[in-house]
Order: C-alpha cells, then sequence, then structure tokens
C-alpha cells in the first residue's frame, strides 16, 4: 500500500484551516449586527425624543417631542425625516405611547380628555379619529395595536395594579395588511 | 300596533348598540392574562403576545404569549435571576424579541433569537442608557430610547 507524500497532509490541512478561517470571517460578515441610522431623522435637531414605536415594516417612525412646552407626537418617514400631518390630534396633548399598524394607515395613542386619558386611533386614511372607549375604572397607560389593527394591547391601571388586557378591533377598522398577504385563511401552511 | 312599537324598540337598540360599538375585550386571552399577575410593557404583532409579568412577590420575567393557542411559549435563556426587564419588543413571527433590561446596576439592549434560543447584547452607541425599545414587526428595524447628555434619543438600528 503505498501511503501520500508526507508533504501532503500537512499542505492539506494547512489549506483546510486557510478555508476554515476564510468560511469563519465570511460568517463573521454575514452575522454583522447592525447599520445605524443616525439617531434623529433629516431635520430634527437634537431635540428630546421619547417612547420610539415603528410602523410593522419599519418605514415610519413615530415618537414623542416637545412642541410649545406640550409633549406632542410626531409622525415621520424613517429614511428621509419627511414628517407626515396627522389632523386630529393638535391641542389635545398631551400624548403618549404611539403605537402604528403594518403600513402605518393607523396611529394609536393615549391623549389628555380632561383628567382622563383617552385612547384612540387615527386612520389617516379616511383622516378619521376613532375614540377606543375603555372599561370604566382603568387607566390606560400604554397601548400596542398590532400590525393589522385588528386588535389592540393596553396595560391599564386600576388601584395601581398594572395588568395588559387585549381587545378586538375588527368590528371598528378595516385590516392594514403586509402587501401579499392573503385576506382569508386555508391552503397550503395555514393554522389548523 | 303593537308589532310597530316592538319593531321600533328592536330597530332603536339596535341603532344604540351600533353606536356605542368599541373595542371589545378579548376575554378568552385576557383570563388567562389575569393568571400571570401583575403585567406591563405589552407588545403585539401577529399571534404573539410579548409582555413583563410578574406574580405576587415575584421577580417580572419577559413572557411571550401565543394569542392563537392562548399559551406562554417558553423562552429559554432570556429571563435571568440577576436581571430584571424593563421593556421588550416582539416581531410579528416571535421570532426576535428585543429587551431592555437593568443587570448589575446598568441597562442593557439585547436581541432574543427564539430558534437559536441564544441573546445577543447590542451596544449603546455613542455610550447611552437604553430604557424602552420598539421592533417593526417584520423584525428588520429596532428603535431604541436611549438617555445621553440628558436628553432622551432614539437610536434607529436595521438588524441583519
Amino acid at each position: 500500500m503505498v501511503r501520500p507524500p508526507a508533504t501532503t497532509a500537512p499542505a492539506s490541512t494547512t489549506e483546510a484551516a486557510l478555508l476554515l478561517l476564510l468560511a469563519l470571517g465570511l460568517a463573521g460578515c454575514g452575522l454583522s449586527p447592525l447599520r445605524r441610522q443616525p439617531a434623529a431623522p433629516a431635520g430634527l435637531g437634537s431635540e428630546s425624543r421619547e417612547q420610539p414605536a415603528l410602523s410593522g415594516d419599519g418605514r415610519l417612525l413615530a415618537t414623542l417631542v416637545e412642541r410649545g412646552g406640550r409633549t406632542t407626537v410626531l409622525l415621520q418617514e424613517r429614511r428621509s425625516g419627511r414628517v407626515l400631518p396627522l389632523r386630529h390630534l393638535r391641542n389635545r396633548q398631551p400624548h403618549s405611547s404611539p403605537s402604528l399598524s403594518w403600513n402605518g394607515r393607523y396611529l394609536a395613542l393615549l391623549l389628555q380628555q380632561g383628567a382622563r386619558r383617552q385612547a384612540v386611533i387615527e386612520d389617516r386614511a379616511t383622516g378619521r379619529l376613532q375614540p377606543l372607549p375603555l372599561p370604566a375604572g382603568l387607566e390606560p397607560d400604554r397601548l400596542s395595536l398590532a400590525p393589522d389593527g385588528q386588535s389592540l394591547a393596553v396595560e391599564l391601571i386600576r388601584d395601581g395594579r398594572r395588568s395588559v388586557q387585549l381587545f378586538d378591533l375588527s368590528q371598528l377598522l378595516e385590516p392594514d395588511r403586509a402587501p401579499g398577504l392573503r385576506e382569508s385563511g386555508g391552503g397550503p401552511g395555514a393554522p389548523p | 300596533m303593537n308589532r310597530g312599537l316592538t319593531l321600533l324598540g328592536l330597530t332603536s337598540l339596535l341603532l344604540l348598540v351600533g353606536c356605542q360599538a368599541g373595542p371589545r375585550p378579548l376575554n378568552r386571552v385576557n383570563q388567562p392574562l389575569s393568571r400571570l399577575g401583575s403585567s406591563e410593557s405589552p407588545s403585539l404583532a401577529g399571534n404573539w403576545l410579548a409582555l413583563i409579568a410578574s406574580r405576587q412577590a415575584g421577580r417580572p420575567q419577559v413572557q411571550l404569549i401565543d394569542v392563537r393557542r392562548n399559551a406562554p411559549v417558553p423562552l429559554p435563556g432570556l429571563n435571568r435571576a440577576d436581571s430584571l426587564p424593563l421593556s421588550v419588543a416582539v416581531d410579528q413571527n416571535g421570532e426576535r424579541l428585543a429587551l431592555v433590561r437593568q443587570r448589575d446596576d446598568r441597562s442593557e439592549l439585547l436581541l432574543y433569537r427564539r430558534s437559536l434560543q441564544a441573546t445577543q447584547t447590542l451596544a449603546i452607541e455613542p455610550a447611552g442608557v437604553p430604557r424602552r425599545v420598539s421592533l417593526s414587526a417584520d423584525g428588520r428595524v429596532l428603535a431604541v430610547e436611549v438617555s445621553r447628555n440628558g436628553l432622551w434619543q432614539v437610536d434607529l438600528l436595521e438588524l441583519p
């Protein structure tokens, strides 16, 4: 039996090690974690901003800023910084806890209604403001709108205790789904 | 005559109910939620609800609820005895969770991938203290509220 030349094995080992290093390096590039976008989209300067909320597709960003001493929601395109108009929310500050649907059609937030906070949804497609009356005796503190706009999670406070509850909005809002998503169930891969 | 009055009454009732249409509590989910104890910081995406829950005298923990099955799913490696979750967000596949937590008197930003059962610490640059996080439902963009130089700022990160 002829053994391979002694030099072959180390050469192969070296090549294998180099290939492994290269592969690891490439994999490392693939995992390179993040691309950072400047914190403030164009045109905003360095003012204080709080409570960010992204639309489901990541295209829009809602934040809270100070305008004339009042905490006001600001809706922007994330990449360009272009500010998008909101029709109904002026003079009803302070705003808090903004939350956006998939395409940003719906903006849910809390606004001040006298001594109480009121949950509302602005429909940017129709310009309608939809109040969301919640059970009496519960103070809403934080909202999370489902990306399709069909349900809402609300952090509620009663007697100092916090609890999260879900509400169905399907009778109030049309779905705001990602493009290409089917409207009804069934078909291969659909959940039972 | 009586029939007319009945119809009128029924129509009025229907109109009233219609006028009072509002959000309807999803009791099949809310009842199990109430058994989690105190809960806060909700993030809803697809069939997933992430929140921070603490039973009486218990340590707050991140919970991920499968809303369709109405049950929490395990998150191995995410909750630690030496840390306190402050804010959580989930993507629509329930695969990625972004988390701000306090550990050893420091706040840190983490990304958890459920299929890998692994957390990755995300550096805050320039240095700052993260407080609240939002994850786009497609799981590709992260917005983090950061305290920096006496201001609250929002950092945006695109995830691979």
